[in-house]
């Protein structure tokens, strides 16, 4: 019961929200009377929505873009995590890594897109690429900034109870003390991995909610711009809830 | 229970010797001598900072001396080992595990089977009484219960030596006294060697074979007391408050030293 409620306050603010702006539009929709092709009235991308779901396209760009994060997500994760384990537990080796970090860290991702396109072309490998370097670095930084917060009392614990080798400590230790700051990194990682791939797929794709939105434009049509852009906010801000979720399950140690 | 063998400890004029961030070498630990008998409970008392803390981690093999050496049954102390179980102030308990799972901890870098492990953490939470709550999260417990799960947790992978660095200095007065007992009861019944750090007088009398005195900063041995009196001893007796006023004695004076070097560090600070 107080679940339910708990779900209703979170989901009722997003609702009014939503009406806000839907009224909000159709107001300036009314007054200003822009044409529609560059601000559609409300009824015209709800159709297009129906109509690109019936087809099967909306989905079809959706999977593809998520399909894209996903990949890249994961790849840049199993590189991040144990790379991040390794700097936050040897200081020498983060005296060494870190630099490397320094220096691409604030690069944006989107700066990559032109070299990307240049390396792999307009096909999956350089979206791929650039979602990774969007990916990579949040869980990176995560990871690091986790294995540091462990209690050294912990550690101690650990080697009395056997975990003699530091493998052993990582693995029994390090990594479950770190793995809520871990999840943290996660979750920020599959937000800014979100962001970037519609800005790939805006440049140079053929596929994608990025290239809906930007087929759109080409061919004047808003309505298709704006379902491209509600999709992408929908779906973030299920992905969003959905990670909460999952670092509630691992929020060890944070109280 | 399987009666594991305890063993003894001897510390050769060990001394620890820090290097502050500035690079000033502090003195922790002065040349530090002590033979630990085997399956004895030796409690060692102290002014904050007098170094018995670090006496302790060199023990438990969590920092080399920076000279001389600890053995434990003629083997030098290198690191830190199964066999040398310890109990923190802070409990340190795993809070990814449930109880039971912090009890396993040990058994499983041991290499026992799945089976055999439930079998051994149920026995020794059911030594603190703890068995029901196995299956509870760590968060869900008190202090008091906390470090009955760590106390569970480090006499499971029976250890020969099992050190204690202020384990109920966390705790309400009452827990702390049910617990002090709780723990005599358990060192009874498996005879392990039991170093045990304090700075409680009337505990460290309570539970001690032997009691260590150690002068204020830099640290070493001012003087070592025996308790000769019967378990479980009564803090109201003549005897019992004998020894508590004459280690109260010793300690006042290493107090007023450690008052008085306080008070010109702060006086050069201002100065400064």
């Amino acid at each position: 019961m107080s679940s339910l409620l708990k779900t209703l306050s979170r989901v009722v603010p997003l609702l009014v929200a939503i009406a806000v702006i839907v009224i909000v539009w159709q107001l300036i929709v009314v007054i200003f009377k822009p044409h529609p092709s560059l601000l559609p009235s409300v009824v015209l991308p709800a159709q297009e929505f129906w109509h690109l779901l019936a087809s099967g396209e909306l989905l079809d760009h959706t999977s593809v873009s998520l399909a894209r994060v996903f990949s890249a997500w994961l790849l840049a994760g199993s590189i991040a995590i144990p790379l991040g384990l390794a700097m936050g537990w040897s200081r020498r080796f983060e005296n060494i890594v870190d630099p490397f970090v320094e220096l691409f860290r604030p690069i944006s991702p989107l700066a990559w897109i032109p070299l990307a396109i240049l390396w792999f072309g307009i096909g999956e490998t350089g979206k791929v690429f650039v979602v990774f370097v969007a990916t990579f670095f949040p869980t990176l930084i995560s990871t690091v900034a986790g294995v540091k917060r462990i209690d050294p009392v912990l550690i101690h614990a650990g080697q009395v109870l056997g975990c003699t080798s530091d493998a052993m400590l990582l693995r029994k230790v390090v990594f479950p003390a770190a793995l809520p700051a871990i999840v943290v990194g996660l979750r920020i990682s599959f937000g800014t991995g979100w962001a970037a791939i519609i800005a790939a797929e805006l440049v140079a794709a053929r596929s994608g909610l990025g290239y809906l939105i930007a087929n759109g434009m080409e061919i004047l049509r808003a309505d298709k711009v704006v379902v491209g852009m509600a999709m992408i906010g929908i779906l973030g801000v299920c992905f969003d809830a959905f990670f909460r979720f999952l670092s509630r399950r691992f929020a060890w140690g944070t109280t | 229970m399987s009666a594991t063998q305890s063993k003894p400890i001897s510390i050769r004029s060990i001394t620890k010797t820090y290097q502050t961030q500035s690079g000033e070498p502090v003195e922790a630990l002065k040349p530090t001598a002590l033979e630990i008998g085997a399956g004895e409970f030796v409690v060692v008392v102290g002014p904050s900072g007098c170094g018995k803390s670090t006496l302790l981690n060199m023990l438990a093999g969590f920092g080399e001396p920076s000279s001389g050496e600890a053995r434990v049954s003629d083997v030098r102390i290198t690191g830190p080992d199964i066999d040398r179980g310890m109990v923190f102030q802070s409990y340190a308990l795993f809070p990814w595990r449930d109880v039971i799972g912090n009890v396993e901890f040990g058994l499983e870098q041991k290499g026992i089977p799945k089976r055999g492990r439930r079998e051994i953490a149920l026995k020794y939470l059911h030594m603190v009484g703890l068995q029901d709550f196995a299956n509870k999260e760590v968060d869900e417990l008190s202090g008091g219960m906390k470090q009955r799960v760590a106390i569970a947790r480090a006499f499971a992978t029976e250890p020969s030596i099992i050190f204690m660095d202020e384990p109920f200095g966390a705790l309400d007065a009452l827990t702390r006294r049910f617990l002090q007992r709780e723990l005599l009861h358990i060192w009874q019944e498996h005879k392990k060697t039991i170093v045990f750090v304090t700075h409680s007088v009337p505990e460290a009398i309570y539970l001690g074979d032997r009691i260590v005195v150690m002068t204020a900063r830099p640290g070493r041995i001012k003087t070592i007391i025996n308790v000769d009196l019967p378990h479980p001893r009564d803090a109201t007796s003549d005897t019992f408050r004998d020894i508590e006023r004459a280690i109260y004695a010793q300690l006042d004076a290493e107090l007023a030293k450690s008052f008085a070097l306080e008070g010109r560090e702060i006086a050069v600070a201002a100065a400064d």
